[in-house]
């Protein structure tokens, strides 16, 4: 059970942004990738998720040792993988509770029973401790950045991915909101889940521990270790891990 | 030609005039700068006549399809010519209730159908408003006396469900002061194997202190049904209307639809909702006139086209001189679903005294790739989301329907044209990824 991404060249309109990417997350595994803006980390996420807007023109996606690279989002999502956005677009007029009865039911031959589902809901809502009447609201409508977070999160949660792509999902967060976040992830987080937490900072590494970091610079993926490599880039900055890589390759 | 005469000498002269203003009236072509043009030419008006049926116990099949399981205050509808069917509810009668037909409150209730019989409308308002004013047989009359509370809803129907009806209807409907009522117009046409014309007209008073919702739905089926109405209601002194027009089909449609907010403290909300596909025309031209100060107004219009389809809404505020302390807001949203679907939404403001506030905004649009790849990245299928998404963008306007039988009538009406158009809509989406995969590869500096 895993994600494989084998040499990934990716192309957004007429620039290519990543230039060979190549990283494994297994179910059980929590992973970190972090990289400064601009560095190809959202450009990953959304070639993982299958985004029409980017191209790939070399590489391969491998999901559970499948070839998905060319597959529709709809399919990559029902055959376990997620990903949480950074930006979710809004969905006037379709309530929290609706779409996550839609995308529940996409993956299930025979949709469950409204009542099943209610039941389903409310044990969810209440472990990530959610307001009740979020989920009658329509869905990013007028969220704050925390409660668009709550709502990626709580669709997680009742999709059971295999394996999940977080996007910045700390970006843009109070510290409050930030835990809320965390504590979500972390009641996730499991032998039944794989994650990619991607991130610009190291602060949602003080609430989840990942067992891999990757730094990626420029469209690669240029050092990889255990947590005590975000630990340096804390102490050291993306310019330290910039010229170390300059160096080596000169 | 249409029968001319009522026995009513005041009435029968208003309809000779009529029909002097018809026969002086050329076929129009309504043409706005731009691409738009809303022509006859393929209506063949000579072949089409007024046709009556016989009086039936139940309203007809395509009718009672629509309707709400709600209890019906009163029920009142028009075959063609005919009024085929009237029900009151016997609560309804003893509050001094009348739903009739206008033929019958012409010889019953005379006085007030003199009062207000054409107030707001004029046959001088083009060769179909003339035609109508003429030629109406049948017809509808509400009358709710002061401080009459009605739950039940008033319904009535226009149905169309032959080749060769020319049908020219004319509802007049009062609202006593401090009442409250619901009214709902249905204008239903079924498959039919040839031309149709509706030329109705709709006027509303809505009395001092009164409450209303009115909501007209139409639809007139997928085949060549015309329809050229105006419809006006018009806003007493403290009094509210909501008013919900629905537009879900019909060959060509053209329809004026005026509020007006003619007294202080008079408020209105307006939402409306249409949905063209294959080769349908559509063309409306609201207004939003504020005749005094300290009146209020909410207008949202909201559309989505496929097919072929043509669909253009303009919407005008209107605030006349002297109506300080006006304040009001428009917006119209249009969604295009295929490449040939053309629209057009245009926002425009009359303002001719101070201290106002009006506000208004349109816009044209497609469906937002973003949405699309976020539901689908949930595992919702393509055609799915786009249902979803063309669905939410109507449930703010599916929401002001105050009766849940004609919000699932709506919806169900939609998701059908939806899963008709699907093909097509996919097509579309395609067609706008593709631009971007086939951009040409980027130069690579040697």
């Amino acid at each position: 059970m895993s994600l494989e991404i084998k040499n990934l060249h990716v192309r957004i309109e007429e620039r290519e942004i990543l230039h060979g990417v190549d990283l494994t997350v297994e179910k059980g595994q929590t992973h970190a990738l972090m990289g400064p803006n601009g560095s190809g980390k959202s450009t990953l996420a959304n070639t993982i998720m299958g985004n029409p807007n980017y191209e790939v023109t070399d590489g391969q996606i491998l999901f559970n040792g499948e070839d998905i690279t060319e597959a529709d989002p709809d399919e990559r999502a029902r055959a376990g993988l997620f990903m949480a956005f950074q930006y979710p677009a809004t969905i006037p007029g379709v309530s929290v509770a609706n779409f996550l009865r839609l995308a529940v039911n996409a993956r299930r031959d025979e949709p469950m029973k409204v009542k099943d589902f209610g039941k389903f809901m409310r044990e969810n809502v209440d472990m990530l401790k959610i307001d009740p009447s979020f989920v009658s609201r329509y869905l990013n409508e007028g969220f704050s950045g925390g409660e668009k977070k709550r709502a990626e999160i709580l669709q997680m949660a009742m999709l059971k991915p295999e394996i999940a792509v977080l996007d910045e999902t700390d970006s843009g967060l109070d510290i409050d909101a930030l835990r809320v976040v965390a504590d979500g992830v972390n009641a996730l987080t499991g032998p039944d889940l794989g994650s990619l937490i991607i991130t610009h900072y190291t602060r949602i590494l003080n609430y989840v521990r990942p067992q891999f970091v990757h730094i990626m610079l420029d469209g690669r993926v240029v050092r990889e270790g255990g947590p005590e490599l975000a630990d340096e880039l804390e102490e050291k900055g993306y310019d330290f891990v910039r010229e170390e890589v300059a160096a080596g390759n000169a | 030609m249409p029968e001319a005469t009522t026995g009513t000498t005041w009435l029968d002269d208003l309809r000779a005039e009529a029909l002097k203003a018809y026969e002086a009236e050329p076929v129009p072509t309504w043409r706005r700068s731009g691409f738009w043009t809303t022509s006859l030419r393929d209506l063949d008006l000579d072949a089409l006549e007024t046709r009556h049926y016989e009086l039936s116990d139940i309203p007809p099949p395509a009718l009672a399809d629509a309707l709400g399981e709600d209890e019906v205050g009163a029920i009142i509808v028009q075959r063609g010519a005919t009024t085929i069917h009237v029900e009151v509810a016997p609560e309804l009668t003893e509050h001094g209730v009348i739903v009739c037909s206008l033929e019958t409150a012409v010889k019953e209730h005379p006085d007030l159908v003199r009062e207000w019989y054409m107030r707001r409308l004029s046959h001088e308002e083009g060769k179909f408003a003339a035609a109508a004013a003429a030629f109406w047989t049948g017809g509808v009359f509400i009358y709710v006396p002061k401080d009459v509370k009605v739950e039940r809803p008033i319904q009535t129907a226009y149905v169309i469900d032959e080749p060769g009806v020319a049908q020219y209807a004319h509802t007049l409907a009062i609202v006593g002061e401090n009442s409250e009522c619901s009214i709902r117009e249905y204008c239903l046409g079924t498959a039919i194997d040839g031309q149709a014309l509706h030329a109705g007209a709709f006027e509303l008073y809505a009395r001092p202190g009164s409450n209303v919702r009115l909501a007209h739905f139409h639809d007139w089926g997928p085949d060549e049904i015309y329809d050229i109405s105006t419809k006006r209601v018009e806003i007493a002194r403290d009094a509210h209307v909501d008013w919900v027009p629905v537009h879900l089909g019909g060959r060509l449609v053209k329809q004026v639809l005026d509020i007006v907010t003619a007294e202080q403290g008079s408020d209105m909300r307006h939402t409306g909702l249409y949905f063209t596909e294959r080769d349908e025309h559509l063309d409306l031209f609201t207004t939003d006139r504020h005749e005094q100060g300290h009146t209020t107004g909410d207008t949202v219009w909201k559309g989505a086209l496929t097919g072929n389809s043509r669909a253009s809404y303009e919407g005008l505020i209107h605030i006349v001189p002297n109506a300080q302390e006006s304040h009001t807001y428009l917006q119209t949203h249009q969604m295009l679903l295929s490449q040939k679907a053309k629209g057009d939404a245009i926002p425009s403001l009359i303002v001719e005294t101070d201290s106002v506030s009006a506000s208004h905004g349109g816009t044209v649009g497609e469906l937002d790739e973003e949405q699309i790849f976020y539901m689908m990245s949930r595992g919702i299928s393509r055609p799915e989301a786009v249902r979803v998404l063309v669905e939410g963008y109507f449930e703010e306007v599916v929401q002001r329907l105050s009766d849940e039988g004609m919000k699932g009538l709506v919806r169900q009406r939609i998701a059908r044209k939806l899963e008709a158009a699907e093909d097509q809509v996919a097509e579309f989406i395609d067609s706008r990824v593709r631009v971007d995969k086939t951009a040409p590869p980027a130069e690579v500096a040697p």
